[in-house]
């Protein structure tokens, strides 16, 4: 089954990049990987290549030069048109042993996440899985991947010193979207597909998409709770300038303010957005478990003593009604200087 | 339709075996009187109730799949404490339970709370490195055989704004008794009742036998907990730690420092309290009368009982595992029980568990009464001066 041959550093050379597409289109982690990559590849002084499976796709290489790939290797088959763990590996793999490049990386989406730890036992070499963080060492053309352990409480950085490529996923958004340069040139490279019999154990016979709210990826929250007192055009209005999605505490659902599947919580969703601004909420752990992982917490409250404040970087003493109608009005022209 | 019936009660030996193991055969003395079903307190806020007796037959019969209402159980063990068989009920939930974890049908969230006790050894998701948090400024010593006790304070007493009031108020009353105590810090185990309390025994076995071989190790001997639910771990899962173990809930602690005449209640404390018992005290392990001698102690204070005290206590709702999953508004026991303590006109209703405060607390905060919630620690703790006395009657409506 593996007829992989392993290999170490000394024969490894260059920088990939998994190019994840879904229905044809490049996702957003890896434009960031691309972008951070290209960064990394010139301290390095090596290339770049972006490695592209799918079914009619070769038009996203070009989106890929334009990100900054130097070279996209290409596996074009009918096989390969939705992501399918087996013969996704069976492709990767046999391209990562023959062509041996030094560093491989892959978004932490969920198909990144199958493959990757796939492919590291295939070829035989480490994965840092979910990095929030990543550099190069130069010298020893080292990768340094940050991994979050322990619920946030400390952060490891990683090294696979020996075997070859040093792979990693990094979390969607951690680096930010390339500029592209749209004439920007780069070679395309086809690659073989030799899908065994025993690849195609999986069949997709249909890809159905459940509609509905993923406060999980909401880049900002703005969370209502008992001191809403039911009153949410402040709360809307806020999430809407924000582009961001309304969250709710458990007394806000109990109240049939907001609907269920907006709960954060224990109970409810662990939520990590760029900004969450909780409104009236007095911040029990069962609520506050769920809002951990923010980068930057603000909380309006009137009460002074409310544990809240505990969880939160930016607090507001006040009443919501009066710290609110302010502040969208800022916002609003902000929003409105910036098209004029 | 009739060889449909008979297909449906086949029984298959080795399911029979599999259900029999998990629940230790517990079921089998049952006799199916339906006494645990009638008086299942989800009887009290759903329309249908809860069919305890179906689930006890399930498992004397072996039948395969699992009850919806398996995971309602919050093994306050309201059904064992009238059973007339004495049949270990829980024992037989737990066990379904356990057979449910293995087969991976388990409700939403609960493998994510055993995977943060696993990553952080705690539910709350929490850092370990933040576990000393509660204890900002105290100047805790690091626990030593030599000590008088090692003062556990558990998961939620370490993480938990709320409840870490009531660890600080316990440290303060300590030491108005002149107690010599120390802590395990960073190094304090979760001690493994979520784990326990959900089913998933495989697990809170390997956590029991870790913190077996670490009390062993540097000699615990009286372990004083914030929880009942820690307690009740220690006292009866934690097996072979030594001779000189003995675990207490801090209720107990205190009612011997009082007995003792070691912690004295000089000032007056002139509040009427009603006391919630904690079904992991109560029921579990027979104890309602240390809390009420800590509270006889304090002068000036009175006691009234509600309807259901003692033996008879209505659970709060937050137990076996229910703490870490949704209950529905109007289905929460706790609704019921701030109704029925404000019904005594108390200014406080005391009680003695994190689990409790926190569940009454949230009912307390959407119903129309003056009284407040407050734990046994913080009641002792306002009696010696360490913290503010709570007024007599809150002005209505001054908490939002």
């Amino acid at each position: 089954m593996n007829d992989i041959q392993p290999y170490e550093a000394a024969d490894a050379s260059g920088l990939w990049v998994f190019l994840e597409q879904d229905q044809g289109e490049l996702v957003g982690v890896s434009l960031e990987l691309l972008g951070k990559s290209r960064e990394l590849a010139d301290r390095l002084g090596t290339s770049l290549t972006g490695i592209l499976l799918g079914h009619q796709v070769r038009d996203l290489a070009d989106q890929a030069f334009a990100a900054g790939a130097d070279q996209v290797l290409l596996a074009d088959h009918p096989d390969l048109a939705v992501y399918n763990t087996e013969p996704y590996t069976r492709v990767v793999s046999e391209a990562l042993a023959e062509r041996k490049p030094s560093i491989f990386l892959l978004g932490a989406t969920p198909d990144g996440r199958d493959l990757a730890g796939r492919l590291a036992v295939r070829v035989h070499t480490g994965l840092t899985a979910d990095c929030t963080g990543m550099d190069v060492d130069p010298q020893s053309g080292l990768l340094k991947g940050d991994v979050v352990g322990f619920g946030g409480g400390i952060v490891a950085t990683i090294l696979c010193p020996d075997m070859r490529p040093q792979m990693a996923t990094v979390r969607p958004g951690i680096f930010p979207a390339p500029e592209l340069a749209p004439g920007r040139k780069g070679a395309v490279d086809e690659i073989p597909v030799r899908i065994r019999e025993e690849d195609k154990r999986v069949k997709v016979l249909e890809r159905v998409t459940a509609a509905g709210l993923d406060l999980t990826k909401a880049p900002c929250i703005v969370a209502a709770g008992r001191g809403i007192r039911g009153e949410l055009s402040l709360i809307e209005e806020l999430a809407r300038l924000f582009g961001g999605e309304i969250g709710a505490t458990r007394v806000a659902c109990d109240e049939g303010w907001l609907e269920r599947e907006r709960q954060i919580g224990q109970t409810g969703v662990v939520t990590r957005p760029k900004l969450a601004i909780c409104c009236g909420i007095s911040g029990a752990i069962h609520f506050t478990v769920g809002i951990e992982g923010a980068e930057t917490v603000v909380a309006i409250n009137t009460d002074e003593e409310a544990p809240i404040f505990e969880a939160a970087d930016y607090c507001i003493v006040d009443d919501l009604f009066a710290v609110l109608p302010p502040l969208i009005e800022q916002l609003r022209e902000a929003a409105n200087g910036g098209q004029s | 339709m009739v060889s449909q019936v008979a297909e449906s009660l086949l029984l298959e030996d080795e399911t029979w075996e599999r259900v029999d193991k998990a629940t230790g055969g517990a079921a089998a003395p049952c006799f199916q009187c339906g006494v645990c079903t009638a008086i299942c307190p989800w009887a009290l806020v759903k329309e249908e109730t809860v069919s305890i007796r179906k689930m006890v037959r399930q498992a004397q019969l072996g039948l395969p799949g699992w009850s919806d209402d398996l995971w309602l159980c919050t093994t306050c063990l309201s059904c064992e404490s009238r059973c007339p068989h004495e049949v270990d009920i829980t024992k037989v939930i737990l066990g379904l339970r356990q057979l449910a974890w293995k087969e991976r049908q388990v409700p939403h969230g609960l493998p994510s709370l055993m995977w943060d006790v696993y990553r952080d050894g705690n539910p709350w998701a929490r850092p370990p490195s933040e576990r000393t948090a509660w204890a900002k400024g105290l100047d805790l010593k690091d626990f030593a055989p030599s000590q008088d006790i090692l003062f556990y304070v558990g998961c939620t007493g370490s993480y938990d704004p709320r409840i870490q009031k009531v660890a600080r108020a316990l440290v303060g009353v300590l030491g108005a008794a002149n107690v010599d105590f120390g802590v395990l810090g960073e190094r304090e185990p979760c001690c493994g009742d979520p784990a326990r309390e959900s089913g998933n025994w495989a697990y809170a076995q390997k956590i029991i036998n870790d913190n077996v071989a670490l009390f062993r190790e540097i000699g615990v001997g009286t372990l004083v907990t914030v929880s009942p639910h820690c307690y009740d771990m220690f006292k009866n899962y934690h097996t072979g730690v030594g001779e000189a173990f003995r675990p207490l809930h801090y209720s107990q602690y205190l009612a011997e420092l009082v007995a003792e005449e070691k912690l004295k209640f000089e000032n007056e404390l002139p509040l009427t309290v009603t006391f919630h018992d904690p079904c992991y005290l109560a029921r579990h392990n027979d104890e309602t009368e240390a809390p009420r001698q800590v509270l006889s102690a304090i002068p000036g204070l009175s006691q009234v009982e509600m309807p259901r005290s003692g033996i008879d206590t209505l659970c709060c709702g937050g137990g076996g595992g229910r703490m870490w999953q949704e209950t529905l508004p109007g289905e929460r026991f706790s609704d019921l029980r701030v109704q029925e303590a404000a019904e005594t006109d108390a200014d406080i209703l005391v009680t003695a568990c994190p689990h409790c405060i926190s569940c009454l607390e949230d009912s307390l905060a959407g119903a129309d009464t003056r009284m407040r919630v407050m734990d046994l620690a913080e009641v002792a703790a306002a009696a010696l001066g360490l913290v503010p006395a709570p007024p007599a009657r809150q002005p209505a409506g001054a908490t939002p």
